[in-house]
């Protein structure tokens, strides 16, 4: 889709959902252009896992196409309603994995070369990161990625979670200090003896 | 004492290559999502609507049934005014046309005589 010939180039996002609503069918491609690489994204740091986050990306965009013909023009973003969105679908799955058999057991790579092996190494450490995050309580699990995954200022993190700023930084404090505890009894494991950050 | 927590490192480190994380969507998604939009589009009324003929679309034009009897209503007005002027009209017309119209629409000579039909 090229940009220059974007016939909603410079609407606003809420405008094309209602141009969908009223039967634009144009609308809904040049909408999903413009979001889901975002929420692909935004699922794919939260599960770790490739698959899930499509499922995921896709229910997500499934529940903005049945709201449009109710959207509200000038009430929410409909990036921090996709936010919000997505964030509740990860951590409904991140609460389902809790009690399942662990996914981040990962196999010895088919190819042991280098690139192979660091591949398989950085797969790991996203999804114990992944594992992590599941363990917290989901509030925290939300706050956490939203300011640490996304790089989201506290005032939008307070707008997309409906809660104070203040509140926000408590649980991005809280959250953060328990993921670090989490991950430290798996340094050995994810290679940080010998691999230490610069 | 700013010792930095080596669990801390760890963790940002990790966060920041979660954050380096920016998959593009697969054709195999894009199509679902479309497939998915495509699906769920409200749709127009399935009701057709009736198209208006062309005596109404006329009527549309004018302003309807009111416009058609206030219409009316002006051309018995105008004929009447025509067939039988007011004194002051008169007066109007022969001012301005410099003598008495007067247009006999029955002409008597020939009328019919009711009678004649009576006498066979």
């Amino acid at each position: 889709m090229n940009a220059s010939q974007d016939p909603f180039a410079g609407a606003e996002d809420a405008a094309l959902l209602v141009a969908y609503a009223n039967g634009d069918g144009q609308a809904a491609r040049y909408l999903m252009a413009r979001l889901l690489p975002r929420v692909l994204a935004q699922a794919t740091r939260m599960l770790g896992n490739g698959s899930e986050a499509e499922d995921v990306a896709q229910d997500a965009m499934m529940r903005l196409w049945k709201i449009a013909p109710d959207w509200r023009q000038g009430e929410a973003q409909v990036s921090t309603w996709l936010y919000r969105v997505v964030a509740n679908l990860c951590t409904d799955r991140l609460r389902k994995r809790r009690g399942a058999v662990p996914l981040d057991q990962v196999a010895e790579p088919p190819d042991p070369s280098p690139s192979a092996v660091a591949q398989m190494q950085t797969q790991a450490r996203m999804m114990a990161l992944s594992d992590a995050l599941a363990q917290l309580p989901e509030r925290q699990a939300q706050a956490v990625s939203l300011r640490h995954l996304e790089g989201l200022a506290n005032p939008e993190i307070a707008q997309i979670m409906d809660i104070s700023v203040r509140s926000v930084e408590s649980l991005t404090a809280r959250g953060k200090r328990a993921l670090a505890d989490i991950m430290a009894g798996r340094k050995a494991e994810l290679g940080y003896d010998d691999d230490e950050p610069e | 004492m700013t010792m930095t927590n080596p669990n801390d490192d760890m963790l940002d480190d990790l966060l920041a290559q979660a954050r380096g994380a920016s998959p593009l969507p697969s054709d195999a998604l894009m199509a679902r999502v479309i497939a998915d939009a495509d699906a769920a589009q409200p749709r127009a009324s399935a009701m057709p609507v009736a198209r208006p003929g062309v005596i109404a679309r006329m009527l549309d034009t004018i302003g309807g049934w009111p416009a058609v009897s206030g219409l009316a209503m002006a051309t018995v007005a105008g004929i009447w005014v025509g067939v039988a002027p007011p004194a002051s009209v008169q007066d109007v017309t022969a001012a301005m046309i410099g003598d008495e119209v007067s247009i006999n629409l029955f002409a008597t000579d020939l009328m019919i005589d009711a009678g004649a039909f009576g006498d066979g």
